[in-house]
């Protein structure tokens, strides 16, 4: 009984969590669609500064809400198409992309002191961007044969790396050194 | 957070100033200085006050009326500089009005040197390659330049510096969330004062819009509430001569976005021979402030 007690509570908590992460996205992405690439497509995107942060301090929840902050967000911006279905998974890939290196592959714990700490993180963002660009591209390609492609995977790739690396990772430092998160990597959850 | 660290996210806090411009290309040009002050940091106040009120209220019961009246000093400082620099703008055309903001760059070591604090001989190496930088990019302009108008940005310069060294004194001494929320809520009173006299009609007076509101918001995240609240964090680390050599990249990261974003965003403008180089000499200034050069004896005792 107490440890259906607990595991209920456990799972409220996780919920709870799970909507202040789609609330907090939201509250950074909705003014940001002022600043659009191609209508109705892209938009400078500096929410993705959330997406090692959501990865790494919140894993399969935080990759989960920043997938549905992304549909929700598309939803209210009135650009909800048959593409924001790949926009849903390349959106939960690309925080899942930083969990699953910090927190299985990586043999150290999620620290950015160090430059070989830094290089790390750079090319776990370039992976998880590229992989975001190769979900979503060719789906969009396929749908809508008039958007320029090319941007199209360029505006991707250079939100998905320049915001997670110019601003995430001193979000992130902020978070680790000063206001003690913990990396999820540290708790080793099994699969 | 390391040294590392805090040169990061210094680079960080002038890669958010530096995008100002941008920002400011979607809010209308009848809307006063004062009233986007007023209305960032208020959001910006609002946000930090609500979300980290539990630790902004245990640094109260500890520093109280100490830590309010050093910011209000800091608030004062502030606005008083951003005034100088409004005005001082005026004279120069927008790149090379950019360039003299790094005059801070200058004046701050010799004001704590007139404090009787000790600065490196790598700081100074740093300090005289960013004033190459910026002579070589004011150059020719500044035979031209009004005198008015470089005496007034010196001052603003000048005063700047004095609020670079004493938030880096404090940010050692306070909590730096407690330290930017105060800074945000003392700036938000002083310009909204500002504003009813130059402005009475003040909110009223805005055209609002989706834009203008969605802009708004994008400035209170970015440049009050995130990058002024990191920049106090890293203040904690860093030295204030380092803080200011770091801060002199904006120009830097200013010449690169009128160069490569797309002009529905920004005022684009290819930059002259003379910017390109000076900005190069800033770069160079910044580095050898960064990165920490050891000798090998040092490198093997850490090594043992």
């Amino acid at each position: 009984m107490q440890s259906k007690n607990k595991r209920f509570h456990e799972t409220l908590r996780t919920a709870g969590l799970f909507l202040v992460l789609v609330l907090v996205y939201l509250i950074l992405a909705v003014p940001f669609r002022v600043m659009t690439v191609i209508p109705g497509f892209t938009e400078i995107r500096p929410v993705q500064l959330l997406k090692p942060v959501y990865g790494v301090f919140f894993g399969i929840p935080g990759c989960l809400a920043f997938a549905v902050g992304n549909l929700i967000g598309d939803l209210l911006g009135d650009s909800l198409k048959w593409s924001s279905i790949a926009g849903f998974a390349a959106n939960f890939a690309g925080p899942f992309v930083f969990w699953l290196f910090w927190s299985r592959l990586s043999k150290t714990t999620f620290s950015l002191r160090r430059g070989k700490d830094l290089l790390k993180q750079l090319a776990v963002t370039a992976a998880s961007a590229a992989s975001e660009s190769l979900l979503i591209t060719p789906v969009v390609m396929l749908v809508y044969a008039d958007v320029n492609a090319a941007l199209f995977a360029a505006t991707v790739f250079l939100n998905g790396t320049v915001f997670p690396l110019l601003l995430g990772i001193p979000l992130m430092i902020l978070m680790q050194e000063e206001f003690g998160f913990r990396p999820c990597a540290a708790r080793r959850v099994p699969l | 957070m390391n040294k590392l660290q805090a040169n990061l996210c210094l680079i960080c806090v002038t890669l958010c100033w530096s995008t100002e411009v941008i920002i400011f290309s979607c809010i209308p040009d009848g809307i006063l200085p004062f009233a986007t002050t007023v209305i960032t940091s208020g959001i910006a106040s609002v946000i930090l006050s609500v979300c980290f009120f539990r630790r902004i209220k245990q640094e109260m019961a500890r520093s109280g009326k100490k830590l309010l009246l050093r910011c209000l000093l800091l608030g004062v400082v502030k606005t008083a500089y951003d005034i100088l620099f409004l005005y001082g703008l005026n004279y120069f055309d927008v790149s090379t009005g950019a360039f003299t903001f790094c005059i801070t760059v200058v004046v701050l070591p010799v004001i704590l040197l007139t404090m009787k604090r000790d600065v490196s001989k790598k700081t100074w190496a740093s300090v005289i390659l960013v004033l190459a930088g910026i002579a070589c990019a004011l150059g020719g302009t500044l035979v031209h330049a009004q005198f008015l108008g470089l005496l007034i940005m010196f001052i603003g310069c000048t005063v700047r510096a004095f609020f670079i060294v004493k938030l880096n004194e404090y940010a050692k001494e306070h909590d730096p969330m407690t330290l930017s929320t105060w800074i945000s809520i003392i700036s938000t009173v002083l310009a909204f004062v500002i504003w009813v006299f130059v402005q009475p009609s003040t909110f009223a007076a805005i055209p609002w819009s989706g834009t203008v509101v969605a802009s708004f918001f994008i400035y209170a995240y970015f440049i009050v509430a995130f990058a002024q609240t990191l920049n106090i964090f890293a203040q904690k680390r860093a030295t204030a001569t380092g803080a200011t050599i770091i801060y002199s990249l904006e120009i830097v990261f200013s010449l690169i976005w009128s160069y490569i974003l797309p002009a529905s965003l920004i005022d684009r403008m290819t930059p002259s021979p003379y910017h390109v180089i000076g900005a190069l000499f800033i770069v160079a200034g910044s580095l050898i402030e960064i990165i920490e050069f050891k000798s090998r004896r040092v490198r093997n005792a850490i090594k043992e």
